[in-house]
């Protein structure tokens, strides 16, 4: 037996991180399968069937299973936590998706996805903003500033992209100062709401999905995402 | 889609701040900028329009539309503000066979002179990345850019004098395209024929015919302009892996009700470059947009944008789009302008206010703390196991979801080598130790100890599974590998409180931990939680690793760190680990044996390179008397 300590993966460590800054908040670590129902994946998260829409993402279909995918996003999790529970509903998604494109440095065909999804009666955009600011400011220490600009998500309306900007000494250096587009989020789309069997006109809330590994990348400067599933020790084990 | 910058300054005679403003302004008001360059006296905006807004956004007219929004500049001129009249008619014949069509109308112009476009048509379409093919051509291209409309213009020698038939092609029927290419069509796909021979002109949509095009000297044209079925010409152009500009506009929904304006802009612009006159024109309606009044109230759009607007301020961004709109109450009741079918739900003009308004406005509000009311028992357990498993020496590693043969196929893999779902880790995990092994001194360690948690998938669904596995320097293998991973599992049972009782073989066991799990006590709080590792990743060196060895007798009170610093110093920069792997006293001595691991991260290492360096360790290990065994 090995006398020292093995190594916890980075994206588990991440993952544990993320767990327990949105515990604080009260956010449940919700999951779902990673083959998917289409219709959890696609048309219940409002994105119709030969629609353009679909070609936002890049999906694997797996062969004599015609109603199934790989997850594309762990977004379907959100419909499948709200046909079980009614609002207040606070979750975060951790999970591997698959996305059917070219491999390079900073793109996989699988990696790690955190959804977020926050419903109530008076979820707004400022939350989005104060959750993120919340989050971020632990995550990589310092202060955060968060932006948002116009953007499309089937699945939210109003949709946004998100940036964020790390100030003050706490920050890292090597991120510190500038604006660092971190992901797409919104209000949740009030079909989707319905979709799940929540009334929409009572209820509302932000959604938002980023990166766990290039959370992973930005906080230990490794610069290519495919490392992370290679099963290398000499990886792993500066962790 | 490629903006040009003066093109767009036209809706605004000229008085648009400079690209780089307008840029910005897109950016944090409407969508992103891919891309910004300079191209002669222009500047080229790549401008990513959103799919939802598509239907109007994919052209020049509609993105100068929403510019003169958020920058509160009015438009000089609107090809959409007055509804176009086109006048008597009509001799052209239209035969619609199919509901894919929305909407037709065919324009006979005669006397044209084909020829080269004037130079402002030629730049504005170059511009975009566009080529310059004749006058007629390019007319139908502009309008096309300009409005969001396509259009197609024939030589109206080919038509025949019972005008178009749109039907549904039969299986196996073939069209040369003007991109030269053979399309063959199924009975789904839609084409424009001719009327009198029922030959293909054009694929719906899509693509014109190579045979029915305008040639250097073609007088009379017949342009075409229609709209097609969303979901139809997307299958097609799927089927046929033809995107075209115009589909594109068609797969995104562009209303029927644009054809008008499209028609008569084209017609326009044929007649000013071209000259000649029309002579006959006509139209069938088949489908119309039915376009609903939204209903929104101050508080749902404050609510929604985390914002404090006043109705006055509502009514300001409502009045700067220009619709029509009623306030009652702080309650507004909203008429879409018919192209834009976008707008159908109150949240759908909350964005169009907030991103006018902007979002920088939004503070940013903390939810208050609630408490969890669920924990994950999959996950609280998986981290049970790695801490035991990591405390008896293993890492924790990623494998690929993905494997070359195995149980589910993938319909459409990446590649040859990933075109099956695993069913299980072990074999992942086997590959892992072995191509870890030969980095064991390296690492420091003894033998490669390393766990995978993960998904595998098989006919009966996906499972949670545990894979265990060590593999010690080879020889050893028999002896140390099954003791260690009972050991470990005995333990690991002892921490679950539930007994583990997978045997491993040849180093390797694999667990349902899903379904352990299922057995497991629900849990209520989530154990200590500890701070991820601080460390920042360096990259590791591709090249061999060269091992050496050295023992040595040294005096009782000899620090161990120090010798280490002695090794190392004198071992350079080269050596990449020391490690101590065997220590004993004797007779007022201690034994230590240490073992040196040498790489280099920009070349392959020779032994002579080593043994010289060893040669220096040796020397200053000498110089102080102490005894290399």
């Amino acid at each position: 037996m090995n006398l020292k300590p093995g190594h916890k993966h980075p994206l588990t460590q991440i993952m544990g991180e993320v767990n327990s800054i949105f515990a604080e908040l009260g956010f449940v670590f919700a999951d779902g399968p990673e083959l998917e129902e289409i219709r959890y994946n696609f048309d219940l998260l409002n994105v119709p069937k030969d629609h353009p829409s679909r070609d936002m993402q890049d999906t694997f279909y797996i062969e004599g299973k015609p109603d199934n995918v790989l997850r594309t996003h762990t977004s379907p999790v959100q419909v499948r936590y709200m046909e079980n529970h009614q609002p207040p509903i606070r979750i975060i998604v951790p999970g591997k998706v698959f996305r059917n494109e070219a491999t390079d440095a900073t793109h996989e065909a699988q990696f790690y996805q955190l959804e977020g999804l926050m419903v109530d009666k008076n979820v707004s955009l400022g939350h989005l903003k104060g959750t993120l600011e919340f989050f971020f400011s632990r995550f990589f220490g310092g202060k955060t500033e968060i932006r948002l600009r116009p953007s499309f998500f089937p699945f939210v309306e109003p949709g946004v992209e998100v940036d964020m900007r790390l100030t003050g000494d706490d920050a890292p250096e090597k991120l510190r100062g500038r604006w660092i587009e971190i992901m797409g989020a919104g209000m949740v789309h009030p079909n989707v709401l319905k979709n799940a069997g929540i009334d929409p006109t009572i209820y509302q809330g932000f959604a938002f999905g980023m990166g766990m590994d290039r959370l992973a990348m930005m906080k230990y400067g490794v610069d290519d995402v495919r490392l992370f599933y290679t099963g290398d020790l000499r990886v792993v084990n500066q962790f | 889609m490629k903006v040009s910058y003066n093109w767009l300054n036209k809706y605004f005679d000229g008085k648009l701040p400079e690209a780089e403003a307008v840029a910005d302004a897109f950016t944090f008001h409407a969508w992103e900028i891919e891309d910004i360059e300079k191209v002669g006296n222009d500047t080229l905006l790549d401008v990513k329009v959103l799919p939802d807004k598509a239907m109007w956004a994919l052209s020049h007219r509609g993105i100068a539309k929403d510019l003169s929004v958020i920058l509160n500049i009015p438009l000089a001129k609107d090809a959409l503000a007055n509804k176009v009249s086109l006048g008597a008619a009509s001799t052209i014949g239209i035969v619609l066979e199919t509901d894919n069509c929305r909407r037709f109308v065919a324009a006979h112009i005669t006397g044209v002179k084909v020829g080269p476009s004037p130079e402002w048509l030629k730049t504005a379409l170059e511009t975009i990345g566009q080529r310059s093919i004749n006058n007629i051509v390019d007319a139908s291209n502009y309008v096309m850019f300009d409005l969001g409309q396509p259009s197609h213009a024939f030589d109206a020698r080919h038509i025949g004098a019972e005008g178009f038939k749109v039907r549904h092609a039969r299986d196996g029927e073939k069209l040369t395209g003007l991109d030269g290419i053979e399309y063959t069509f199924l009975q789904t796909d839609t084409v424009i024929a001719r009327n009198d021979t029922d030959e293909i002109l054009s694929i719906a949509g899509l693509k014109g015919g190579q045979h029915s095009g305008i040639s250097d000297d073609t007088t009379d044209v017949i342009v075409e302009v229609a709209n097609w079925d969303p979901v139809t010409t997307r299958r097609t152009g799927q089927r046929l892996k033809l995107r075209t500009d115009a589909s594109s506009r068609y797969e995104n929904g562009v209303v029927p009700e644009m054809v008008p304006y499209g028609l008569s802009t084209v017609i326009d612009l044929i007649l000013e470059i071209a000259g000649g006159e029309v002579t006959s024109y006509s139209e069938v309606v088949n489908t119309t947009t039915v376009l609903g009044q939204v209903n929104v109230s101050l508080t749902k759009i404050n609510n929604v944008l985390g914002l404090s607007l006043t109705t006055d301020e509502v009514s300001t961004i409502l009045e700067r789009f220009g619709w029509q709109y009623r306030a009652n109450n702080e309650e507004f009741l909203i008429t879409p302008p018919f192209e834009r079918t976008d707008l159908v739900i109150g949240e759908d003009v909350i964005e169009e206010i907030g991103r006018i308004y902007g979002y920088q406005h939004i503070t940013a509000v903390v939810p208050d703390p609630v408490p969890l009311l669920d924990i994950n028992k999959r996950f609280y357990y998986s981290e049970v196991v790695r801490d035991s498993l990591i405390a008896f020496g293993f890492s924790e590693i990623f494998t690929s979801s993905f494997r070359a043969n195995d149980e589910i196929k993938i319909a459409n893999a990446l590649a040859s080598d990933k075109g099956y779902l695993r069913s299980s880790l072990k074999d992942n995990l086997k590959e892992a130790l072995q191509k870890n092994a030969p980095n064991a001194d390296l690492l420091g360690i003894r033998q490669i100890q390393i766990f995978e948690i993960g998904t595998v998938f098989n006919s009966s669904g996906e499972s949670l599974m545990l894979s265990i596995g060590v593999q010690s320097p080879s020889g050893y293998k028999a002896k140390s590998d099954e003791p260690i991973i009972t050991e470990a599992l005995q333990s690991l049972g002892e921490q679950l409180g539930h007994m583990v009782q997978e045997k491993s073989e040849g180093g390797i066991v694999e667990i349902n931990l899903g379904t352990l799990i299922d057995q497991l006590p629900s849990v209520s709080n989530y154990q200590n939680f500890k701070q991820p590792s601080d460390v920042t990743y360096r990259p590791f060196s591709s090249y061999p690793a060269i091992v050496r060895d050295i023992a040595m007798w040294v005096s009782g009170e000899e620090d161990e760190t120090n010798i280490v610093s002695i090794l190392k110093d004198t071992a350079g920069p080269l050596c990449v680990r020391t490690t101590l792997f065997d220590r004993f006293e004797k007779d007022g001595l201690t034994s230590y044996a240490f073992r040196l691991v040498f790489q280099s991260t920009d070349r392959t290492l020779t032994d002579n390179e080593v043994n010289s360096v060893m040669d220096n360790v040796y020397e200053s290990v000498r110089e102080r008397n102490w005894e290399v065994r």
